[in-house]
């Protein structure tokens, strides 16, 4: 059933009947029946097209870059050398990641931004990234050895969430108190990762700072792997959440009534979303501001209601590939992390975006 | 009332958390202002006397009377800068705390929403990076402008036709605070020399910090405490709604100038001096307005006396848990603030 064209109060057969914003409807048998809008998939042809063409810039552009001509048969049969070393270490793993990170992050800001109803939601807000990097932090240069500095990471986040949980009194189910446990949780994060930063030598204190920027140098086919996996685990929970999550849009009253049983959507979202976010965290490091503006912009592109997932996951992954490009083929020498660029940007649009909803008056 | 309770971070406003009890009269509070006042005597003393050398308190008196030469004199002594940096700090900090909560209507406001924080750390990095200065003493001279300029841009940012709002000066807040945090990563990730400053610098602390800083400092926060003593009667009528308050005659708009100047200096200076401390600003208004109820005009001293006795405990804690060596007072203030903040938050009972 469709949010926007059910009145709360009404049954959705009701709602479904009133042809003004009827839709078509993809049906396989009896158990799947899958509504969707023209406008919606036009925009994801064309992201999935931008996806496709920034992976040939990609691994195409600069010194090192496969001529177009050569890329069919290199990725067919790669023959050892040059063209094997760029797709299979320099460019490929890190290609692959960004697009699975990307991704994972629209999906889980998408679903955290309908879950609290707040358009600034984001796992990061609740204190994901910094939790993971405390987790870098703690096992990458206060108790070297006993685990890697992905996993560090993942163990960090994953102790936040778990704060976050036991903080709220409520689990996952409000929202209102999930983002101020997280606001806690955050500056305790952010308070030990500082304490570390100056308790090590200052070679170790830039690895961290460039690693809890979030970065997608020297990615691995392991990397790739992690990010895929959850992805392609997690997202069909997702979409399957999603049309649950419309009927808790409409207000927790209405979305009892109707079955919906509000919080326990809420609950499950949230993992869902907590699960994407992880996995993207321990593939790269806190990536910030993607999961907050993939799922605007591709809502705004779409002009449709709802989480929007689809269409956020392939934004998601077209922001960060583009931050990658840019990054990798930046004139500067050095390699900046390409979380910092994401965070320049995602500043800027924020900026923008209030500036003009100011001017409109909403706000 | 509708945008008090719309701001972003909480969805709650003020009123919620103080209306519910009756307010508590004049002749309870001011005997709970001199109590107030003994603690943090208490608490001063205690600074000069605990760390890792610990001199009896008859012994501290002696040294601060008739100092004479002995060991227990001098570390008396050198414990005094601190002492002195955390009473004006705390001070500073939390009664910014209370302006902001003030003038955003939103009771977990904090200085740093302001982009008071990031710015000085911004000015910070970029004098080491690009001009050379801004390391020992100098930094006061960066991050007092900077932090200054970056309030001045979250008011521009946050003003539009219709006025400045609560709701628009958080967001306008974190708007600024989202750009300068990824410029200042940009620059320390590139410029060894500023990040090697700036993660020493963005731990407040009061150790080690140049006795100089009293002296630099101390203009800005007596400017900024003259113009917060002139506030509590317009933050009271705040309060009430911006459409309430100005048919009650109050003029908002000043109001917000004056306040929004008041935080940034005492907030500026404090930061500028010790560091950016997280909390502090945050969680002692908090805790007074349990027991003062939100009038101004006994929220401002209470916090003006128990934000440095908060901050200088805090340091104390720092001193003894990790003794012989020192544990910064901004992760202590992080890891006592934080259970405080999720206090807070299991006492209000607001929507959700």
């Amino acid at each position: 059933m469709s949010a926007e064209g059910s009145r709360p109060g009404i049954a959705p057969d009701a709602a479904l009947s009133s042809t003004a914003t009827r839709r078509p409807v993809v049906r396989v048998g009896s158990w799947l029946s899958l509504p969707y809008r023209r406008r919606s998939v036009v925009v994801g042809g064309i992201l999935a097209v931008g996806v496709l063409l920034l992976a040939l810039l990609t691994l195409t552009l600069g010194t090192l870059g496969i001529p177009l001509t050569e890329l069919p048969a290199a990725i067919a049969s790669p023959k050892p050398g040059r063209t094997e070393f760029v797709l299979n270490v320099l460019r490929g793993p890190r290609l692959v990641t960004a697009i699975g990170t990307g991704a994972a992050l629209g999906v889980a800001g998408a679903l955290f931004q309908t879950v609290t109803r707040n358009p600034l939601g984001s796992p990061d807000v609740i204190g994901l990234g910094a939790g993971a990097s405390a987790g870098a932090a703690c096992f990458g240069l206060l108790l070297p050895g006993i685990l890697p500095v992905p996993a560090g990471a993942l163990v960090g986040a994953l102790v936040a969430m778990g704060l976050v949980w036991l903080g709220t009194g409520r689990g996952f189910s409000s929202p209102g108190r999930m983002i101020l446990v997280g606001i806690a949780v955050s500056a305790m994060a952010v308070a030990f990762v500082q304490y570390v930063m100056t308790r090590v030598n200052q070679q170790e204190a830039t690895t961290l700072a460039a690693y809890i920027s979030g970065t997608l140098a020297d990615r691995d086919w392991g990397d790739a792997t992690e990010i895929w996996v959850a992805v392609i685990v997690l997202v069909p929970f997702a979409l399957l959440l999603g049309r649950r999550l419309d009927l808790v849009e409409m207000g927790d009253d209405v979305a009892d009534s109707l079955g919906g049983r509000s919080s326990l959507t809420r609950t499950l979202v949230v993992l869902v979303a907590i699960g994407l976010g992880t996995a993207a965290v321990a593939a790269t490091g806190p990536i910030s501001f993607v999961a907050l503006t993939a799922p605007q912009v591709a809502r705004r592109l779409a002009k449709a209601p709802g989480a929007g997932i689809l269409l956020s996951a392939l934004f998601g992954a077209v922001i960060l590939m583009a931050a990658d490009l840019l990054v990798q083929q930046s004139p500067f020498g050095a390699q900046l992390p390409v979380g910092l660029l994401t965070a320049m940007v995602g500043g800027v649009y924020l900026g923008y975006l209030l500036l003009r909803e100011w001017k409109k008056g909403t706000i | 009332m509708a945008e008090a309770t719309t701001t972003p971070r909480t969805g709650l406003s003020s009123r919620e958390t103080s209306a519910r009890r009756p307010r508590p009269s004049a002749a309870r509070l001011a005997p709970g202002l001199a109590l107030a006042a003994g603690i943090l005597a208490l608490v001063l003393l205690l600074s000069v006397a605990v760390g890792t050398y610990y001199v009896p308190l008859p012994r501290v008196w002696q040294a601060l009377v008739d100092p004479g030469t002995s060991y227990a004199d001098t570390v008396v002594q050198s414990r005094i800068p601190r002492t002195v940096l955390g009473l004006l700090a705390g001070a500073a900090l939390a009664v910014s705390g209370v302006i902001v909560q003030g003038l955003t209507r939103n009771p977990l406001g904090d200085p740093g929403l302001l982009g008071v924080n990031v710015g000085a750390a911004a000015a910070i990095v970029t004098g080491i990076a690009f001009f050379g200065v801004g390391t020992g003493s100098e930094r006061v001279w960066l991050a007092l402008p900077g932090a200054l300029v970056a309030v001045v841009a979250v008011y521009a940012l946050g003003s539009s036709r219709r006025g400045t709002t609560p709701v628009k000066l958080v967001l306008a807040g974190a708007v600024i605070t989202a750009i300068l945090s990824a410029y200042i990563q940009a620059i320390t990730l590139t410029h060894p020399n500023a990040f090697n400053s700036y993660r020493f610098w963005v731990l407040g602390s009061l150790a080690g910090r140049d006795a100089q800083l009293i002296g630099q400092t101390l203009p800005y926060l007596v400017a900024g405490f003259a113009l917060a003593a002139l506030l509590p009667g317009s933050l009271n009528a705040l309060a009430l709604g911006d459409d309430t308050a100005t048919s009650l005659g109050a003029k908002v708009g000043r109001t917000r100038i004056l306040g929004g100047l008041a935080a940034a200096l005492l907030c500026a200076g404090a930061t500028a001096a010790v560091g950016p401390i997280a909390f502090i600003g945050l969680a002692v208004p908090h805790i007074v307005r349990s027991f003062t109820g939100g009038d101004h005009r006994w929220l401002l001293p209470f916090s003006a006396l128990l934000g440095p006795a908060m901050l200088l405990l805090a340091d104390i804690v720092g001193r003894v848990i990790a003794s012989p060596q020192e544990l910064e007072v901004g992760v202590v203030t992080a890891f006592l603030g934080a259970p405080v903040l999720l206090w807070a938050v299991r006492r209000i009972r607001g929507r959700e």
